[in-house]
């Protein structure tokens, strides 16, 4: 574990679970703009994934371990992020982090869309990679679609 | 209408209670990750078996759970079990939910979650196994309450101390009674002057943990 000193108030302390890419790349940011943020994994190995930077707290554990969670001082993060690689771990450590360390927010990444129902229902917010992915290509679609039209229309008058 | 139950995950487990829950007359539905496993439930007559993973939400409904009366969530992980049953619980309106948890810690977290019922099987097993192990006079104990009455059986042989004893000269815990003697086939209904024998078993209703010194002032160990 490495320790620095905090350079903001508790108050907007942030925990990451899970250090892929995304969860260091975000811890990255937050510790670029001076935030305070700690990243927890079980694999000593992923904090690789940070930048030499990173200032921040990296803490290797589990975090459906409840010992750890209040090691890490989850009852005072203002945020919580989950972005392990499996749902049913983030559905659970962000129902533990609501009910049990009374965190405000807290938002979880969920793969199966199918699931995401029960992450709301219990005040978490979520978001889906697969519905992301397809809102941005349905965006470069639409964008396309002029030039589609053109090409189309040259045709047609090329046709005439 | 029969009831219906579907359990899912749990290797040996499941096929043991999927065998004893048959017997009580219920529609089983069985829900197994491993092919294996799903294979020698496979030869229980009369249970449908599904492979797959039973925390997805399709897997589930292949497997037809809608309006099921009890779900038994299985495996060997906490964070399976929580979403297996509340998925049932949600999003397949199943009547109630039972979920296998390994960490004691998060039992009152699954209830609190809405799961009506979360079973602690570390520690059932280990007080069981303590229970065995140290206590060798005692034929059973009998948790009620969620333990906080045990019902416990004690044999007298002629070593114990409250051998040819009458019941006020044995001196038990206040929040303990002796129940019943049992002799040879009778079953006595003890008062204050009743006097116990060699062989008898007494049978002994304890609160606040209180049967440990009982069994101590009547058995002697």
């Amino acid at each position: 574990m490495q320790l620095k000193p905090q350079k903001k108030k508790s108050s907007s302390f942030t925990i990451i679970i899970g250090c892929g890419k995304l969860g260091a790349s975000i811890a990255d940011k937050i510790s670029d703009s001076g935030g305070d943020v700690l990243i927890l994994d079980k694999d000593k190995d992923a904090f690789r994934r940070l930048s030499p930077h990173y200032g921040g707290m990296s803490v290797v554990g589990d975090a459906l371990d409840l010992d750890k969670l209040k090691e890490i001082g989850m009852q005072k993060a203002a945020t919580l992020l989950v972005v392990t690689n499996d749902d049913n771990t983030n559905n659970m450590v962000a129902q533990l982090a609501v009910h049990l360390f009374s965190v405000k927010r807290v938002i979880a990444r969920v793969v199966d869309r199918d699931k995401e129902g029960i992450f709301n229902s219990k005040g978490i917010q979520t978001f889906c990679p697969v519905s992301l992915s397809q809102e941005r290509i349905g965006q470069l679609l639409s964008a396309d679609d002029p030039v589609v039209d053109q090409i189309v229309d040259t045709e047609g008058e090329d046709n005439r | 209408m029969k009831k219906s139950i579907v359990i899912v995950g749990g290797h040996k487990k499941a096929i043991i209670l999927a065998k004893s829950i048959l017997r009580k007359g219920y529609e089983v539905i069985v829900i197994n990750e491993s092919y294996e496993d799903c294979l020698s439930l496979y030869e229980i007559p009369g249970i449908s078996v599904v492979q797959g993973d039973g925390t997805k939400p399709y897997v589930l409904e292949d497997a037809n759970i809608r309006n099921v009366d009890i779900a038994i969530a299985l495996t060997p992980n906490d964070e399976d079990n929580l979403m297996i049953c509340q998925l049932c619980k949600t999003q397949f309106s199943v009547k109630k939910t039972v979920a296998v948890v390994s960490d004691p810690k998060k039992i009152e977290f699954f209830y609190a979650m809405g799961i009506d019922r979360a079973v602690c099987t570390i520690s059932t097993v280990t007080s069981i196994i303590e229970q065995q192990a140290f206590i060798t006079d005692i034929t059973n104990i009998i948790p009620i309450q969620g333990g906080n009455i045990q019902i416990v059986e004690v044999c007298i042989d002629g070593y114990s101390p409250a051998v040819d004893k009458q019941l006020w000269e044995i001196d038990l815990p206040s929040e303990v009674i002796i129940g019943c003697i049992l002799r040879g086939d009778e079953a006595l209904v003890p008062r204050g002057n009743s006097r116990i024998s060699m062989g008898d078993t007494l049978v002994l209703i304890a609160g606040q943990q209180q049967e440990i010194p009982a069994i101590k002032a009547l058995a002697g160990r």
